[in-house]
């Protein structure tokens, strides 16, 4: 284990990228707990940066590559579910290993449930790309500047509702405990559907509230709520529930 | 949105909106840094097809995982030079075999290699920057250019020189200290729209 003194000297030749995988690894292990130590790196990365800055005429046709890669993002067929254990651990919900046989069999109308949406994702993608490339010019509004200021919110932590490997959305949360919709890719769902958004308090599934059939803007508080290890989205009926009756399609981890 | 109304957005709202899956606003990220993530990999590479794969995949992966810049941490053209640089050494590295055969050999010409390259660079250096190079001591200076324009590790660097690594480590340290100094009293510190 590398001491503070050992990582501090080795911040620069770092930030050069002068240090090879084995060492470089153990620095940044360390950094990710020492504050002092991640301040240091990141002026050193300005510094290196700066010192990188040579502007160079872009070549034809370079961006063109690029932009023919972007759709793929957005790409969800064959997403895999996140395992139910996954939020099964943070709430109460059973796990196929232990829920008794009629237990067994809820799970397993909730994970075909699950399958449906994930269907559904797929078949909304195309209307989902619509609505989201919509909101293009919706950065001047009032709700998108608070959003960008809790960005810029020192202590400020980003939550990824993921899908297995697919991100469905982003939420930031900000010390003072308010918490806002960064990114959503979930499909609009059928009418009579809604997104529901929840915090897992010391296992239990807490509603933060409604986020519509299509998320966008989205603001909640969880001031005075402490023990968030989650955040999860379900879907549910459009009047919501009080605990959750399908199987989580997205689930994030909430750092203490 | 055509790119003229982009020019109040700052960095950081534009990754908002690239998270949002806002092509035009990668577009404008590409606009204002695309030219820097590319001169920089076209600087260690040496080599203009590798820069443009470097490049395309640095702006693929703000796309795919906008999330990873964090605005309290830096600017956004440091975060797309820093990943820039690293993938370009990484490539570099990928002859580390071939180079360490040739390390012997090397460290009798790397003082021609060093004054040749420097030459490259000095076009499309900024002045403040080659200012705040140039005033650093010879040592300091060539332990940088060694480790962060020709990808060398600094264990290399002190086999380059032939001198202690901890020797080498201190004089990267210092140097780099030095440069941020200047570059901050010269106001150039950080590239942020």
């Amino acid at each position: 284990m590398m001491t503070h003194d050992e990582a501090y000297e080795l911040l620069a030749p770092l930030a050069l990228d002068a240090v090879d995988g084995g060492t470089r690894d153990e620095i940044e292990s360390h950094v990710r707990d020492c504050a002092r130590c991640q301040s240091e790196l990141d002026s050193f990365r300005e510094t290196a940066a700066a010192l990188g800055n040579g502007v160079e005429p872009l070549p034809d046709g370079l961006w063109t590559s690029i932009a023919a890669h972007l759709p793929e993002r957005v790409n969800l067929r064959g997403v895999a579910m996140p395992p139910l254990e996954r939020f099964a651990t943070a709430s109460t919900a059973p796990t196929l290993a232990s829920a008794p046989r009629r237990g067994r069999q809820v799970v397993a109308v909730l994970l075909s449930v699950a399958a449906v949406v994930i269907a559904l994702m797929a078949v909304n993608l195309a209307h989902a790309n619509s609505e989201v490339y919509q909101l293009r010019g919706a950065l001047a509004s009032a709700r998108e500047g608070a959003v960008v200021s809790a960005l810029a919110t020192p202590g400020h932590q980003l939550v990824d509702l993921r899908s297995g490997d697919v991100r469905l959305a982003q939420f930031v949360l900000v010390p003072n405990g308010n918490g806002y919709l960064v990114t959503s890719s979930m499909p609009t769902l059928e009418t009579g559907k809604t997104y529901q958004l929840w915090a897992i308090v010391d296992g239990t599934p807490v509603s933060l509230g409604l986020l519509g059939r299509t998320p966008s803007t989205v603001t909640f508080t969880i001031t005075g709520t402490s023990g968030v290890s989650a955040l999860a989205v379900s879907v549910e009926p459009a009047s919501g529930s009080q605990r959750p009756t399908t199987a989580p399609i997205a689930v994030g981890t909430v750092k203490a | 949105m055509g790119m003229d109304k982009f020019n109040d957005i700052s960095d950081a709202q534009l990754v908002t909106m690239v998270a949002r899956y806002d092509e035009v606003a990668l577009a404008e990220v590409y606009r204002r840094h695309g030219g820097a993530v590319y001169g920089l990999a076209r600087r260690v590479l040496n080599s203009s097809s590798e820069a443009e794969d470097v490049t395309q995949e640095i702006f693929l992966r703000l796309w795919n995982q906008p999330e990873r810049f964090d605005p309290a941490r830096g600017t956004l053209r440091s975060y797309l030079m820093t990943q820039s640089h690293a993938r370009a050494v990484d490539a570099v590295r990928s002859l580390a075999a071939r180079r360490r055969r040739e390390m012997n050999e090397a460290s009798q010409t790397a003082r021609s290699a060093y004054d040749l390259a420097r030459e490259a660079w000095d076009h499309v250096l900024s002045d403040e920057v080659q200012r705040a190079l140039a005033a650093l001591p010879d040592e300091e200076r060539r332990a940088i250019e060694l480790a962060y324009f020709q990808g060398h590790t600094y264990v290399q660097v002190a086999e380059i020189l032939d001198e202690p690594e901890g020797t080498v480590k201190g004089r990267i340290r210092n140097g780099m200290r030095r440069m941020r100094s200047a570059l901050a009293v010269a106001g150039i510190q950080g590239v942020e729209q």
